[in-house]
């Protein structure tokens, strides 16, 4: 019976393990298989319920992209709640993970995963037709950012989802909360080292001339020159957001080495980011006089890295606070009985496993270009898409999403 | 020894799952739950009844009544939600629509939706209802009021802790010459603290 154990537990992690692998393999389908069918496979899977949100954020993020809005509100909405719960601590999660692996901790997301469920759950919300709802994630975004506001690092804080909101309020005559919200975008991509795209200058003059003629357009007009007068006109205005790529999966680094008595067998896994294998790629506008392409507003490839960035100091306490605790057991077992030593040494080195666990699904970058067009239609252009026409009705509000994925452009209007 | 073992560990077993069962309670709804912090039909109720109570408590339904010699017809319009969180404001129309029938100090139209499917039966009676039931077009009670309004909320946040402030703005509108007869404010404030450990 005592040597049973050791084994139910190989078995049980390698499960885990197995689990996480099978996600990260179905993140990298998606450059050759339409959402829809990812959504399929995942949705087969049956996930160990301590990495229930990672779950729901991929299945939620793929039931958007399958234009299945409902659900995915439905589904992010759970994400949402189940992270919020797991921000507290729990005792008995943290012991587990000091003494077998981090994975045995629930998953309660990443700085960027708190935020962005909000970009999905508002996009979510505009396309089933619901811009109040859209309106509500982006104040819940906003109390996130400040919750995780440091004025040291920028970790936590998203250009994109202050771009959001900024287009959310334009659209609902809000010019007030659109300027702010557009210049806390400017402010994180400039603190970034970014260039701020030119729709959001453009939106930037747009908002300052309505709110304030005098005073902050007047400075924006000489920090963003050569765009005419933001006067009001009958054009329709396109407020595009591209989703490009799949953001990079975690993987394993482990090392393996004989304790210093050369008696036991002493493993370290800790989870590391591949360097960004990424070519960027931009979706372009067009009607019949003027062709743009998307700029970069947010680059998640960053993003999750200095999420684990931040992280790897606790990681790399814990898992040599972890190698210490094995060590010992280990030895305790030895000395009892040297047979079941060495089974305890090999299940304390299998069992040393990283936490490869991420909101994975993401696109690797979200760009931004805004157009104002008197044509009833655009065309758009995006890598591995046909190009597509959306049709508008004259002088209205639009957003679209395009994504890089096999997906039909997404489009709201009112 | 082994039995006595296996009596504690089946006693533990069985403590540990039936802490896990879902269990379900009954409760009155007038019973005030707050498991959350957020808005709930507590809130929705209580702000409903204050405000009525409020605005029927004014002097603009007296003058009207001087003037008109009938009670007010009014209407429920649009409350807008601007909080932060995903609130049902057709509860909180079903509430103020409850109070301010039961008051008796009104007379109640029935919102855009309803009347849509009320004209729709009429339509279908003008065809198929016989002359003695058939209910005629052009009969309807015209609203003199309408009520409007939104929910705010500022979200003070630090930590585990939250402090959620509410306030609720309802506005009565003359629908013959846009005057508003009444401006009502309710504000609730409350303080959430999360547990910083869990299970």
């Amino acid at each position: 019976m005592q040597k049973i154990i050791p084994l139910f537990f190989i078995m049980l992690l390698t499960a885990c393990a197995g689990q996480q692998r099978a996600t990260n393999k179905l993140a990298n389908q998606l450059y050759q298989q339409n959402p829809q069918h990812i959504l399929k496979q995942l949705q087969e899977t049956d996930p160990p319920e301590r990495d229930y949100a990672q779950f729901h954020l991929n299945v939620g993020l793929l039931q958007l992209l399958a234009s299945d809005f409902p659900a995915s509100i439905e589904t992010l909405t759970q994400a949402k709640k189940e992270m919020a719960v797991l921000a507290a601590t729990s005792i008995s999660e943290n012991a587990a993970a000091g003494t077998i692996n981090e994975t045995l901790r629930s998953y309660s997301g990443y700085p960027t995963d708190r935020v962005m469920v909000h970009n999905i759950l508002a996009l979510s919300y505009l396309f089933n037709d619901d811009i109040d709802g859209a309106r509500v994630e982006m104040l819940q975004a906003d109390v996130a950012m400040k919750k995780l506001a440091n004025r040291k690092s920028l970790n936590g804080q998203l250009a994109s989802t202050h771009l959001l909101a900024g287009i959310i309020y334009e659209m609902l005559d809000e010019q007030s909360n659109a300027l702010i919200s557009y210049r806390h975008a400017a402010n994180i991509i400039t603190d970034r080292k970014l260039a701020v795209p030119v729709g959001l200058q453009q939106s930037l003059l747009r908002m300052s001339y309505m709110v304030d003629k005098n005073g902050q357009y007047l400075t924006y007009k000489k920090t963003y020159s050569g765009f005419p007068t933001p006067v009001k006109n009958s054009n329709s205005q396109i407020f595009a957001l591209y989703f490009d790529g799949i953001v990079s999966n975690k993987k394993q680094n482990s090392i393996m080495v004989p304790s210093g008595n050369n008696e036991q067998l002493i493993r370290i896994s800790m989870p590391a980011y591949p360097k960004i294998d990424y070519r960027l790629t931009r979706a372009k506008l067009s009607d019949a006089n003027q062709q743009l392409t998307t700029e970069l507003i947010e680059n998640l490839d960053v993003l999750v890295r200095e999420d684990l960035s931040k992280e790897y100091p606790s990681i790399l306490l814990l898992t040599t606070t972890r190698a210490i605790a094995k060590y010992e057991l280990v030895d305790q077992a030895g000395k009892k009985d040297s047979l079941f030593g060495i089974l305890v040494n090999i299940v304390t080195a299998l069992t040393e496993i990283a936490d490869l666990r991420s909101w994975n699904m993401l696109p690797s970058t979200i760009q931004f270009a805004y157009l104002e067009t008197t044509s009833n239609e655009i065309k758009v252009e995006s890598a591995n898409n046909a190009p597509q026409v959306i049709s508008l009705t004259k002088n209205s509000k639009n957003l679209i999403l395009i994504s890089s994925l096999d997906t039909p452009v997404f489009h709201y209007q009112q | 020894m082994k039995i006595k073992n296996n009596v504690l560990f089946i006693a533990i077993a069985t403590l540990f799952l039936s802490a896990c069962s879902t269990s379900v309670q009954r409760l009155d709804a007038q019973q005030e739950v707050d498991l959350s912090g957020a808005w709930n039909d507590t809130d929705s109720q209580l702000v409903a009844k204050e405000m009525v109570e409020d605005a029927l408590s004014r002097a603009w339904i007296s003058n009207f009544v001087k003037a008109e010699g009938k009670d007010p017809a009014v209407i429920v319009g649009k409350i807008r939600n601007l909080s932060h969180e995903h609130i049902n404001t057709n509860t909180f129309i079903a509430d103020m629509e409850r109070e301010l029938i039961n008051s008796g100090e009104v007379q109640f139209v029935a919102a855009a939706g309803a009347r849509d499917e009320i004209r729709e039966e009429r339509g279908d009676q003008d065809l198929n209802a016989t002359e003695e039931t058939r209910k005629e077009m052009g009969q309807e009670y015209g609203a003199d009021f309408m009520m409007q309004g939104q929910i705010n909320t500022i979200i003070d946040a630090d930590g585990t802790t939250q402090v959620r402030f509410y306030q609720v703005n309802l506005e009565l509108i003359s629908i013959k010459d846009n005057r508003k007869v009444w401006v009502g404010q309710k504000k609730i404030k409350k303080l959430v603290k999360n547990s910083k450990l869990r299970e």
